[in-house]
């Protein structure tokens, strides 16, 4: 089984990655923290145990399952929401994308060289596109290139054939490339 | 540039991106970690099945062999005694009700052969009854 430090260090090194797994599907911070915490919770209470080996993929799962609820709960609530928001007569739809875009840039740290925020520019517009890509499209692009995960994992993890992993990939790689281009970016 | 250069790239600045996380949310992350810790299964927490009147590892005076015939039979009999001494029960309560009800008809019937009562009397649902009561006082 997996000692305490095995598993301290796992998720210390995934912890981050999971939060901006998170971010990019539910795109608020304090509710992707919510998930990866869960997550963190349902691996160690009931996958605490298990060799150090089989954490990497257990957890992706966790994670992934822990997000679909999220929607799922958050579908249940909207339902309420909305329902009652009809007989209270308040506004329609709560949400604004540009009010995410300008939060994102109001949290943005000031630093003093121009290329690390030059860097820093870049990398929020990946993460940017990155949200904004199908949610199996930026699922399947976001295990199999920044989890290291092959197709075929991958595909157990998605529950759907390695064949769809791939085009998910395709055409992930293929409106990212298009997107960043049309933004000015090149990597 | 090819999709997997592509992707390597993209890769590197999510990484980047992942690193210069927000204080605030770095510190949250590191408190949801060491909860997770803290409640990390163990072998331990696993539910043994333990069979019935068989003591726990490690736990009470130390016992003989389990595999020698003396803990055998001293686990069978553990079994065993307190079903017999159930039947045993069982037995003599049946048996004192038995003699209880003997000994209720036997006063009866001497209380009706003293008597004189007229034997129409005797075909009376509540002559039974009355029977017990004036025995009673």
């Amino acid at each position: 089984m997996a000692t305490r430090e095995e598993l301290g260090d796992f998720l210390a090194s995934t912890e981050r990655r999971a939060f901006k797994q998170a971010v990019f599907a539910l795109r608020d911070d304090d509710s992707a923290l919510d998930v990866v915490q869960d997550a963190m919770l349902k691996l160690s209470e009931h996958y605490g145990d298990r060799p150090a080996a089989e954490l990497p993929l257990l957890f992706t799962r966790i994670l992934q399952n822990s997000i679909h609820d999220f929607f799922r709960r958050q579908k249940v609530r909207n339902t309420w929401v909305t329902l009652l928001s009809s007989l209270s007569g308040n506004r329609d739809g709560d949400e604004d994308p540009l009010e995410t875009l300008e939060a994102l840039h109001g949290t943005e740290a000031a630093e003093s060289a121009a290329d690390q925020a030059e860097r820093a520019q870049v990398i929020r517009i990946i993460e940017e596109e990155i949200k904004q890509l199908p949610a199996r499209q930026r699922q399947a692009f976001l295990l199999r290139y920044w989890e290291d995960m092959d197709v075929a994992e991958t595909a157990a993890t998605m529950g759907c054939s390695e064949g769809s992993v791939k085009t998910h990939c395709s055409r992930a790689t293929h409106a990212l490339a298009r997107a960043l281009q049309a933004r000015g970016i090149t990597l | 540039m090819n999709d997997v250069e592509l992707a390597y790239r993209i890769r590197q600045a999510l990484n980047e991106g992942a690193e210069r996380l927000d204080y605030r949310v770095a510190m949250r992350l590191e408190k949801a970690r060491r909860i997770a810790l803290a409640r990390q299964k163990s072998p331990a927490d696993t539910p043994v099945w333990i069979p019935s009147l068989r003591l726990a590892p490690n736990s009470g005076p130390v016992l003989p062999d389990e595999s020698s015939s003396t803990w055998t039979w001293l686990r069978r009999a553990g079994v065993l005694v307190p079903m017999l001494a159930l039947a045993i029960g069982f037995v003599g309560i049946s048996r004192w009700h038995e003699e209880q009800d003997i000994a209720e008809r036997a006063n009866l019937d001497l209380a009706v052969l003293l008597d004189d009562t007229p034997i129409d009397t005797y075909a009376d649902q509540g002559f039974g009854e009355m029977m017990r009561v004036e025995q009673g006082m």
